[in-house]
Order: C-alpha cells, then structure tokens, then sequence
C-alpha cells in the first residue's frame, strides 16, 4: 500500500516547481488574488486613471464601455498593448458590462452628468467603483450617491487623488498636530474663472448633423442630462460650461480643492452653514462660507499670494499659530514659524497612483477608501450649495440636518435636476 | 506669526486664454427669459408661437421659481419627445398638490419612455396617491416600466408599498425582480429613518432568502447588521 508520503516524495513533490519555470515573474500575484476592473466612459482623463490600473500588479483590465466607437477601440488597444493579448471586451451598453460576474469595480469617467447614475448602477450591480469628479450634478445626486453605497455596502473612491498626496498631507498633519494652532480658515482654489467661470451657460449650440449612431449614440452621451440638438463640440469636451453637463468653476475645481479643505479639517461629515457669494461672472469671485463652529471656507479662484508657487489645485490652511498652503507644483508655502517642520514630500504627481492602489488594497480588505462616497458627498454638498449662492447672487443659510437653505425658497428648488426618461437615481 | 489672507478678491493673473468655444446663436441664447416671472414664463408655455428652446428653457426657470400657476402648461408638454424633461423640471420642485394630480393624470395618457419619467418623478416627489397605478405597472408587460414602477413605490415607502413590493418578489422575475429588490431596499431604510424599526427589520430579514439577487440579499444583511450593531437601537 503507498502511502501518503510516499506519493509526495514520489510524484507530487517533482512537480512543485519555482513560479519562475512557468514564467511567472517573482512575486508576481495569481489571477485569482487580482481585483477585476471594467471602465465606462473612458476619455482623456479616464485614460490618465486607466494608466494607473495598467501598472498595479494586483489590478487587471478586462472590459471597456463607451458610447463612441473610436474611444471604445483606443481602449481596447491601449490595454491589449499592455497586457500582450486581446482580452480587453467592447460594449456600448453598460448594462452589459455591469452583468459580468468576473468584473469587482468599474472605472467611471464619462462626463459629469453620468457620474451619480452610473455609480448607483453599479452599486446595484454588485460593484465597487472609481469615479471622476464632479462626483454629482447636484444636491440630490450626492445625497442619493452616499445613500446607495451605504445601502449595498459598496466601495467607493472619487477621483480626489489629493488625498493620497504626500504634499497634501504633509498640511493635514501639520494642523493634526497642532503646530497651526486653532484652525481659522480654509481657502480652496477654484479657479481661473477665464477658463470656467461660476455660472455657465443655459444656452444650447447651434445643430449639426447627427453621426450615425453606431459612431456615437447621441442619445445614450447625453444620457440623463436634458435634451439639446447635437454639436460636435459638446462631445469634444465641450461640454463643460454648459449648465446642462456643468456645474461652472465652484464646482468643477470645488470638487478638487473644497474636498481638500474637508479631508484636512476632518469636516468629511459635515457642510457649512452659511455662504456668501462675492464677485462677477468674468473673476475675480469668491464665495466665503462658515461652518457652525465658526471656522470659515473661502473658495476663490485667486487671489493669495501663494497661489502661483504652489500650482494648480492648491489649497491652505490657516490656524491661530500659522499658516501651509499646497499644490499641484508640490511644493509647499507657510508662515515662517512653520518652516522648520517642513520636509522633502515626493512629487504630487504620485497621487494617483497612490489613490488607485487605496482603492485596490480597501477592495481587498473591505475598509473605506479615503474619499468615500459620503465624503463625496458631503464636499459637493458644499460646492453645489455655494454655487446656487452664487446663482442666487446672495447670502444663503444652511441646515445641515433637514438638509434645505433656511432663507432662500427658489435655492432650494435649485437642490435638484430632472434627469432625462428613463433615468433616475 | 500668522499671515492673514486679503478677504476681498485680489485681481487675476494673467493667463493666456483658450480658444474660443463655439458661439451659441441668437435663437438658441436663454437672454431675457432668465429674468422673467412666472407670469411670463407660462406665457412661453402657452403662446404657439414659441420655439423649443424658449420653452424648455421656461420650463427650467418655473421649476426654480415653483410657479404652481404653471402646472397646467407644463402637463401639456409630458408627451413631448424632447421637452418631456423639461416639463419634469418645471413640475418636480412645485410644492402644490396640483403638480402631483398632473403627473397621475399622465400616467393614464403617455407610453414608452416618456411615461417612465413621469413614473420617476412620482417617485422622487412620494405622492402615495399614485400607488394602485403603480402597482398595476408593476406586473405589466414592459419590463421598463415595471422596474420604474417599483423604484417609485419603494421611493413612495410606507406599509402600503411595503406590502406590494414583498408579494411582487414572490411574482416577477429578472430584471422587474431585481428591480423589486432594490426598492424593497430603499422601504427598509425608511421604515428604520421614520422609527417603524420592526417593519423595516422584517422587511430586511425577508430580503435574506436566498433566492433574493445576490446584490440585494447581501445588503439586507448588512442592513440587519449595520441596524443591530448600531448605538441608538432598543436593548
């Protein structure tokens, strides 16, 4: 009788062979323990996200959904060209995509009218999800937003990479620890108003011809924004600064940098109370904002002296003790008392990768990404509220509770859009 | 050492611009209609001879203005293949019961797609009334419509709903069922938000079967645990 030892001394044993002699690279992490990816809506932006998957080992890119038939295809190639095959899958129907059992999360990254509709869709299906900011179109859909996720228990990481900035959090824990004092101020960039100011446009482009629709579904791209003849400009990336697709510069950089403001200050659950709209439609503007414990958020599109150093996206703190401000240049200005607690911080432009690898280690791990849904949702809260101050051309009051401007009817009919049939949140 | 921050804006820096986008013409541009009152809005409405962009942008100002004197003109445009949105814009934030009679009564009158987005607006505006029509489309023909139908009963909530919801996943299949699931979902969390904890924890223990979509199925038990984990729950 042979018994167990025996066989694997004897057959078994030969065959357990380095991962190496079946060309696998050392260390490199079965397909089993790699989280799944799909992406909807993938453009310029989305493409700079995708890169980022492409080169996280425990990450694979299996499918593409788009409206365009050319995007759909330079998808398929750019990941096809990575992965050495041609497994990357085309759809123009999300559904489709969303079905597939194989696939753990979906990379969002259409335009911003999609954003909410689409996350709650995948929600739905199962799925766990990165998205693009705006996050929401308005009030409504960023509530909704953090209600589906809670709901069915999935994950969620806007695309507010920031977060996951050595730069960035170098000031986060500079107020952590105190060396800023009591914490004043916050001051969010959002800005140039020269190239998106605070109100767009509810004008509609001139009709052009529509494309057939196996090049583009005119229909499925406007999706649950209104309807309005085509233009090709608007699929271009025209779109923005059209009130329809757009929320204007308070909440196109506000969902960069007002994100900032609520991740330093821990303010991740909260709104403030109280905004002020300062300025014209062609800049400077600002709009000044106060939560109830009297800390104050000033989103302006200039105007602090730093603002030129430290680069796009930048945002400063200010406490009773001193002052940091940051941005996409990484480097970091502060008030001379804090200079000696200033380190060297790798470039910001590590943040998406950064932000990428969150999301695929918390899928695993099942714990809450850094800019989950409910942060989201509370930080365009804020952004869609100081933009219909600022449409409102006046001075509103919020209750954070009931949700709903204390001295404004009209502001609070503006807290949601009619999305177009059949799509709903 | 603190530096204060000017409070009033400091004058841009120059940046190089971008090119131009495309101008919008003269008859595609909002202009005086932004200003208008709700008088004058209604009027675009009503008046023959106004183009689609005229009304759908009134339709959108009425809806921030809540004109309920409007209801009436922006019923008649439910049907239309492309203001039918427009006219939920103006409908959906009027705080008059009148906005909700129109809807109901649409539901009688309009098919396809533009009927789901009156089902949908029914749904985010809760209007119970338009329960017994809903449950009707629940067991329709039109699979969108029935998926519509129940997303708008469990946005409605309530036992009424409720007790429609449950005996529609013992009826529907695919995807009217998953549909059904969700909804059961949302009538869960309003029950535990109004404080009717022991309907909303039977609800979810329902959802718990295992031939409930695994989606749904997962998120009741975690509903159950998220509720009897929670500090705030009776001991």
């Amino acid at each position: 009788m042979t018994t167990r030892r025996e066989i694997l001394k004897s057959a078994v044993a030969p065959m357990i062979v380095p991962s190496i002699v079946l060309g696998q690279r050392a260390g490199a992490v079965a397909p089993s323990d790699k989280i799944v990816f799909g992406g909807i809506g993938i453009g310029s932006r989305g493409q700079h996200d995708l890169s980022k998957i492409l080169n996280i080992s425990d990450a694979k890119f299996v499918a593409i959904c788009d409206v365009r038939n050319s995007r759909r295809e330079e998808i398929k190639s750019m990941v096809d060209k990575k992965y050495g095959d041609s497994g990357c899958a085309m759809y123009d129907d999300q559904y489709a995509l969303l079905a597939r059992q194989d696939i753990d999360a979906v990379l969002i990254a259409t335009g911003d009218r999609w954003h909410t509709p689409l996350s709650i869709i995948a929600a739905q299906h199962g799925k766990d999800v990165y998205c693009e900011k705006p996050c929401s179109m308005s009030i409504e859909e960023s509530w909704a937003l953090a209600a589906a996720f809670k709901r069915y228990g999935r994950l969620y990481q806007a695309g507010c990479q920031r977060r996951n900035g050595a730069n960035f959090a170098l000031c986060k824990e500079l107020l952590k620890s105190g060396a800023l004092g009591k914490l004043q101020a916050l001051y969010a960039n959002v800005g140039p108003s020269v190239n998106w100011p605070p109100l767009p446009s509810r004008d509609w482009l001139a009709a052009e011809e529509l494309p057939p629709k196996q090049v583009l579904d005119w229909d499925r791209w406007l999706g649950p924004a209104p309807w309005r003849p085509y233009h090709s400009s608007y699929v271009r990336g025209g779109w923005r600064n059209f009130y329809d697709f757009h929320g204007g510069g308070i909440l196109e950089w506000g969902s960069h940098t007002v994100d900032l403001c609520h991740w330093a200050a821990e303010y991740d659950d909260t709104q403030p109370v109280e905004y002020e709209p300062v300025g014209t439609n062609v800049g400077p503007y600002q709009v000044n904002c106060r939560y109830s414990n009297g800390v104050k958020l000033v989103m302006r599109d200039n105007g602090w002296d730093g603002a030129l150093k430290t680069g796009s996206c930048s945002f400063r703190i200010e406490g009773d003790l001193g002052w940091v401000e940051t941005g996409d240049a990484t480097k970091i200005e502060c008030s001379d008392n804090i200079k000696p607690l200033l380190r060297p911080t790798e470039s910001a432009s590590l943040a998406l990768e950064n932000h990428m690898k969150e999301l695929v280690r918390c899928i695993k791990t099942r714990q809450q990404p850094s800019a989950s849904a409910a942060a989201a949702a509370n930080s365009h809260v804020t952004c869609h509220a100081a933009f219909i101050a600022y449409q409102r051309g006046k001075t509103l009051t919020w209750d954070t509770t009931r949700h709903e401007f204390t001295n404004d009817a009209i502001a609070n009919n503006m807290r949601s859009r009619a999305l177009r049939e059949p799509w709903r949140i | 050492m603190q530096q204060t921050t000017p409070t009033t804006p400091a004058p841009q820096a120059a940046k190089p611009k971008p090119a131009p986008p495309p101008m919008p013409p003269a008859e595609f541009q909002e202009g005086a209609i932004e200003k208008m009152d709700a008088a004058a809005l209604t009027g675009i409405l009503k008046d023959p001879k106004s183009t689609e962009f005229q009304k759908a942008k009134a339709c959108q100002r009425i809806g921030e203005l809540g004109a309920k004197e409007a209801v009436p003109a922006l019923a008649a445009l439910l049907g239309n293949e492309h203001l039918s949105v427009y006219a939920r814009y103006g409908l959906e934030p009027i705080a008059d019961a009148s906005a909700d009679e129109a809807l109901r009564a649409a539901l009688t009158k309009l098919k396809g797609v533009q009927l789901i987005g009156v089902v949908n607006s029914i749904g985010k505006r809760r209007d119970a009334k338009a329960g017994p029509a809903l449950v009707k489309m629940l067991y329709g023909t039109d699979v969108d419509q029935a998926r519509a139908a129940a997303a708008a009963l469990g946005s409605i909530g309530g036992a009424a709903s409720a007790k429609e919801l449950q005996a529609a996943l013992g009826k529907t299949t695919g995807m009217t069922r998953m549909a059904v699931a969700d909804a059961c979902l949302v009538c869960s969390e309003r029950f535990l938000a109004d404080g009717k904890r022991d309907q909303g924890m039977a609800l979810y223990t329902a959802l718990t079967a295992p031939d409930v979509p695994k989606p749904v199925r997962l998120a009741a038990m975690q509903g159950i645990i998220r509720e009897e984990t929670s500090i705030g729950r009776p001991r």
